[in-house]
């Protein structure tokens, strides 16, 4: 709806949703292949997937992504793009779909990649949450803010960083995917704690210091406060119901080799 | 398990007292503030890792509780011990460490602050007393009482 965009946007504007409809077309098309040959996938992963990139779409283009200036806007994108999408595109388990169906020879080669050394390290929880919290840290508290809205291509990089962190991160906590190692549930909790306390110091300093020095950064620090927190809480959610749901299978097993005992 | 019971419980009631803390005083009275200029540093990543840990605790106690009730080994008064004590503790350290020792917030502003404090330090106390006596007794998991396995 051109016509009802707010001044200054353009046909431009809107040109983010292009890969993105691409990537959900890609999503859809695979699991179509998987239902059709008899393969389940469950209707919440989709849901996800969906859920996510649409998320992702209206970060970035406007109301949200058309207001640089106000830094509450500005908060609520960030929010959207480095937080909720990855979580919910995490629990999507794009990886799993991928290795399922491409033809053998792709998937060896997907299967490389993801058990090489590098994807090793960078799937390590404490480096994923680094890189998560570390790019956050750097974005709003140095004067890189200043730069991403000087230069265009500073920008894209910030964004695409925070995007990708905090899909890595997403997918190492809470993901659905499967992880060369992944912490066991004391290591992944501890990690959401950190996690968790580390954006409500960075929100308070950012409000305690004025930081970035752009106006209403007061009201922005909160959005991010309030938001981070509901989106830990889901991302906590998300690792406890996989937990409950592993719990219960063990449990059924357990009661399944009883029987069998009390039978034999 | 009471032990499980007791786990459960404290998380629980650290949830409990983080979620009242920020929805009761900070949002709805507002008598808390967000960030006061006394905060020192320490305080701020304090009160960052029980924040953190107040809305997680309440999360990985709610599943655990469910857990327990599904495998019906939840024995209610260890629950209750847990959660009062987790409640008090948390509520204890908020009023003397993080509002006094490091000066994050007051619980209000513009009043003499002795009552305030007194009433969030002491109830904090009580709980705990109250949570303490109640981890000892009978303790029977909810199984039993039904006589069902």
């Amino acid at each position: 709806m051109p016509g009802m965009a707010p001044a200054g946007a353009s046909a431009a504007s809107w040109l983010p949703l292009v890969p993105i409809a691409v990537v959900a077309a890609l999503y859809l098309a695979g699991v179509r292949r998987l239902l059709r040959r008899g393969d389940r996938w469950p209707v919440a992963r989709t849901t996800a997937a969906v859920g996510g990139l649409a998320v992702l779409g209206a970060a970035l283009v406007p109301p949200v992504a058309s207001h640089p200036d106000v830094f509450a806007v500005h908060a609520v994108g960030h929010l959207l793009m480095a937080m909720a999408a990855p979580l919910l595109f995490a629990l999507s388990a794009p990886l799993t779909l991928l290795l399922r169906t491409v033809p053998m020879p792709a998937r060896r080669r997907v299967l490389a990649v993801v058990h090489s050394r590098a994807a090793r390290l960078l799937t390590w929880a404490p480096v994923a949450l680094l890189l998560e919290v570390g790019g956050m840290y750097a974005f709003y508290l140095t004067p890189l803010f200043g730069l991403a809205h000087e230069h265009a291509w500073v920008d894209l990089g910030v964004r695409t960083h925070m995007v990708l962190g905090g899909w890595l991160f997403s997918t190492v906590v809470a993901g659905r995917d499967p992880l060369p190692h992944r912490p066991r549930l004391p290591g992944t909790l501890l990690v959401l704690l950190l996690a968790g306390a580390a954006h409500g110091v960075l929100a308070k300093l950012m409000y305690a210091h004025g930081l970035p020095a752009v106006p209403g950064v007061e009201l922005g620090a909160q959005v991010m406060f309030a938001g981070g927190d509901l989106v830990e809480l889901a991302m906590a959610a998300a690792v406890m119901s996989a937990w409950y749901a592993r719990e219960g299978r063990a449990q059924r097993r357990a009661e399944g080799r009883a029987v069998m005992r009390a039978a034999l | 398990m009471p032990g499980r019971s007791v786990g459960a419980g404290v998380l629980l009631g650290i949830g409990v007292a983080s979620f009242l803390d920020e929805t009761v005083f900070h949002q709805i009275l507002h008598w808390h503030h967000f960030y006061d200029r006394s905060t020192s540093d320490v305080g701020l990543v304090s009160d960052g890792f029980f924040h953190a840990g107040g809305w997680l605790a309440i999360v990985v106690g709610l599943f655990w509780f469910a857990d327990l009730q599904r495998r019906r080994t939840t024995v209610p008064r260890r629950v209750w011990a847990g959660g009062l004590i987790g409640w008090g503790a948390f509520q204890v350290y908020d009023g003397l460490v993080q509002h006094k020792a490091m000066g994050l917030h007051q619980i209000r502003y513009g009043v003499d602050l002795l009552p305030y404090d007194l009433a969030w330090d002491l109830s904090g106390a009580l709980g705990v007393v109250v949570g303490i006596a109640l981890l000892f007794g009978p303790a029977h998991p909810i199984a039993e009482r039904h006589g069902s396995s």
